[in-house]
């Protein structure tokens, strides 16, 4: 393997983690942006849209659908896994996070990091303790770019994983909804006073955050073939940090700050001893916090704006 | 009400289930991660010991007690945690301890364990300094990684007749301490090249940037001393980004979960393990009722189950033949037939047994070579 192709392939292996870092950090951001609280159940509902993209497919799989019409099974795979994570994220936010939305901030985070522990259990308890494996969907198969070999499936998630994030985008900057969404976390008093229904728009954010985080935790399933129900906490730190080092509550940068982490763990493996990988990643966060503290695309004290 | 609802619908596929029941007792304590990614290997192992005691009470059970209880402690695979969950037995009065899964729960805990003159048992730690450290109350079941570590190079040296030879492990002290022997073994003949040698974290999912980099090395074998969870899915790495190395491997991957999760890429990969044991009956009686307790297929017991099994039904025909007070004693002077072959026990509380190189089969563990006579089975 020369040293062209063994760049390209790590490159590939860059994009397709920071793809995958990318969709987590952004469920962690639009929830800070909207109502400034660090959901810590958010790496649990990673876990949960992997367990349920999962069923799913067995499903589909058990009747032959898969095999007859790939990308329609590929539709309710993630469709519903989306959809079941996204209900779950609402209902989330209704029992744990509303009624303390006037108590202090730390009281929503305690509230947080209880429905962590509650889901982390709850998964533990009804889907068991050992990994489950995921069907190979995507086979083996794929295409070399010189020496590099890429996989059809990797092709599929890093273009999903795209098209996810720009529709997003599209969502959030030319919709009527997303631009009630911009407003509810500029300034909810606000945006209130001009007909903005904020409780509709906060449950919205909860419903699309948690349903990308469902789609990167049916992607990790398909692509690495495993789901376990602590999985989410190693995701959920890496991603975190991203939100962080992007600047938390801006969407582009945590899309960016998912694929510098993406890129920074992958360069490190790849040039310089291994066993400090998982250092590298905070230390580039704690780098990036002393020069800009708001992060690479955050602004400021967001919150104080009246 | 109605949000309310919705939530409770969402958590309604939990299901809880726990079981517990007091009599005039003997007490074993078992420990072994029942949380955290090893819990599956954690469960085997309960699931054996449970299997025993089931067994040994159907037999006649034990005379002078009503009832045999286990206590079940998660250690996690942590030193502190099985430590902690040590102390707890022993505060309990249990008469004997069968535990941990990970050499480096084991190593710390059984000193407690040890001081308090309580019988341990251990029947999946096979770290070497366990048994070095003059303890009389410990035992082992499963052998050692120095002999381990000696079967792998013979394989590689002998049976592949590799050059070079990439190492990978994940920090921890069974990982940290094979391959320590692994380089120590292949000092002697100098066959071996070790070109790289790299490392992983527990838990993580994503190795293709290190196994990107072994490839441009391109050595004959890669050595993964790992655990089942990441074993697996590096199997499947490898094979996705078309590495041609030989994949070899050690006893935590030795279990039914790395080929089930593994899948089509686990074929040919090479592991060390206990070597083969003769069907005795025992060990056929044993595989009946497992697989009638906990309803799962003749080839799907967890490997470690085997020797949790034996751990138990040598501490309760210890005590049933010469009582709590010389279990020790009890059990280094008694041969008997288990599940896994002839146990008996030498002066450190270690078992002769021999390691074996098995190879992924059609989905199954098949033995290949044996590395004590130089042959192919």
């Amino acid at each position: 393997m020369d040293t062209t192709s063994f760049l390209i392939q790590q490159l590939i292996n860059a994009i397709f983690l920071g793809s995958i870092f990318s969709l987590i950090a952004l469920g962690y951001t639009m929830v800070y942006g909207i109502i400034q609280l660090i959901n810590f159940a958010h790496g649990e509902m990673f876990t949960a849209g992997s367990f349920a993209g999962l069923i799913v497919l067995m499903g589909l799989q058990k009747v032959g659908f898969v095999d007859s019409h790939f990308i329609l099974s590929m539709v309710l795979v993630f469709g519903l896994g989306m959809a079941y994570v996204a209900v779950l994220g609402v209902s989330i936010e209704q029992v744990a996070y509303k009624p303390l939305r006037n108590a202090s901030r730390l009281a929503a985070i305690l509230s947080a990091l209880g429905m962590s522990i509650f889901l982390s259990n709850g998964m533990m308890l009804s889907q068991g303790v050992s990994d489950r494996g995921f069907p190979p969907v995507f086979g083996w198969d794929g295409f070399r770019i010189m020496d590099a070999k890429i996989s059809y499936g990797q092709v599929f998630i890093i273009i999903l994983a795209f098209a996810l994030m720009y529709s997003l985008w599209i969502f959030v900057t030319s919709t009527k909804l997303g631009k009630a969404m911009r407003a509810t976390a500029q300034n909810k008093p606000m945006a209130r006073m001009l007909g903005i229904n904020v409780d509709k728009t906060i449950r919205v954010t909860f419903m699309i955050g948690p349903g990308l985080g469902a789609a990167a935790g049916i992607m990790v399933g398909l692509y690495y073939g495993s789901v376990r129900f602590d999985m989410g906490f190693i995701y959920m730190i890496k991603a975190f940090a991203a939100a962080i080092l992007g600047g938390i509550g801006s969407i582009p940068g945590a899309m960016l700050g998912g694929m510098i982490i993406g890129f920074v763990e992958v360069a490190w493996s790849a040039f310089l001893p291994s066993e400090w990988k998982d250092v590298t990643t905070f230390v580039v966060m704690i780098l990036v916090l002393y020069l800009k503290p708001s992060g690479l695309l955050g602004q400021s004290a967001t919150e104080d704006k009246v | 009400m109605k949000k309310l609802g919705i939530f409770v619908l969402c958590i309604a596929v939990i299901a809880c289930f726990s079981g517990m029941a007091t009599a005039k007792t003997l007490k074993i304590g078992t420990m072994s991660p029942l949380t955290g990614p090893y819990a599956q290997d954690g469960t085997y192992i309960l699931q054996g010991v449970k299997t025993a005691v089931k067994v040994f009470e159907a037999s006649g059970g034990l005379p002078g007690f009503d009832k045999i209880e286990i206590l079940p402690e998660d250690s996690a695979c942590d030193g502190g945690k099985a430590t902690m969950a040590a102390n707890k037995l022993i505060n309990s009065n249990v008469s004997a301890i069968i535990g941990c899964y990970c050499s480096s729960a084991t190593l710390p805990s059984s000193i407690p364990v040890n001081e308090a003159g309580i019988v341990m048992l251990t029947p999946a730690s096979t770290n070497e300094k366990i048994t070095e450290r003059g303890f009389k109350n410990f035992f082992r079941l499963p052998p050692r990684d120095d002999v381990q570590g000696w079967s792998a190079v013979k394989f590689m040296e002998n049976a592949l007749k590799a050059k070079t030879v990439a190492l990978i492990d994940d920090r921890q002290t069974y990982t940290v301490g094979l391959v320590d022997n692994i380089k120590k073994f292949a000092k002697e003949t100098g066959q071996l090249e070790f070109v790289a040698h790299e490392h992983i974290t527990p838990g993580d999912k994503d190795f293709t940037a290190i196994l990107t980099s072994l490839k441009r090395l391109n050595p004959d074998i890669i050595y993964m001393a790992i655990y089942q969870p990441e074993g697996s899915l590096m199997s499947r790495q490898v094979k996705q980004l078309e590495i041609t190395a030989t994949l070899v491997t050690e006893d935590a991957c030795f279990q039914p979960k790395f080929i089930e999760v593994g899948g089509e890429a686990t074929e040919g990969i090479y592991l060390t393990f206990a070597a083969p044991v003769a069907d005795n009956p025992v060990r056929s009686s044993f595989v009946k009722s497992y697989s009638k307790d906990w309803s799962v297929g003749e080839n799907e017991i967890g490997s470690f189950s085997f020797f949790a099994y034996d751990a138990t039904m040598i501490v309760l025909n210890g005590i049933k033949n010469g009582g709590v007070k010389n279990l020790a004693e009890t059990i280094r002077s008694t041969k008997s037939l288990g599940a896994t072959g002839e146990i008996e026990f030498n002066e450190k509380g270690d078992r002769a047994l021999a390691h074996a190189v098995w190879i992924v089969k059609d989905g199954a563990f098949v033995p290949y070579y044996n590395p004590v006579t130089d042959k192919m089975y």
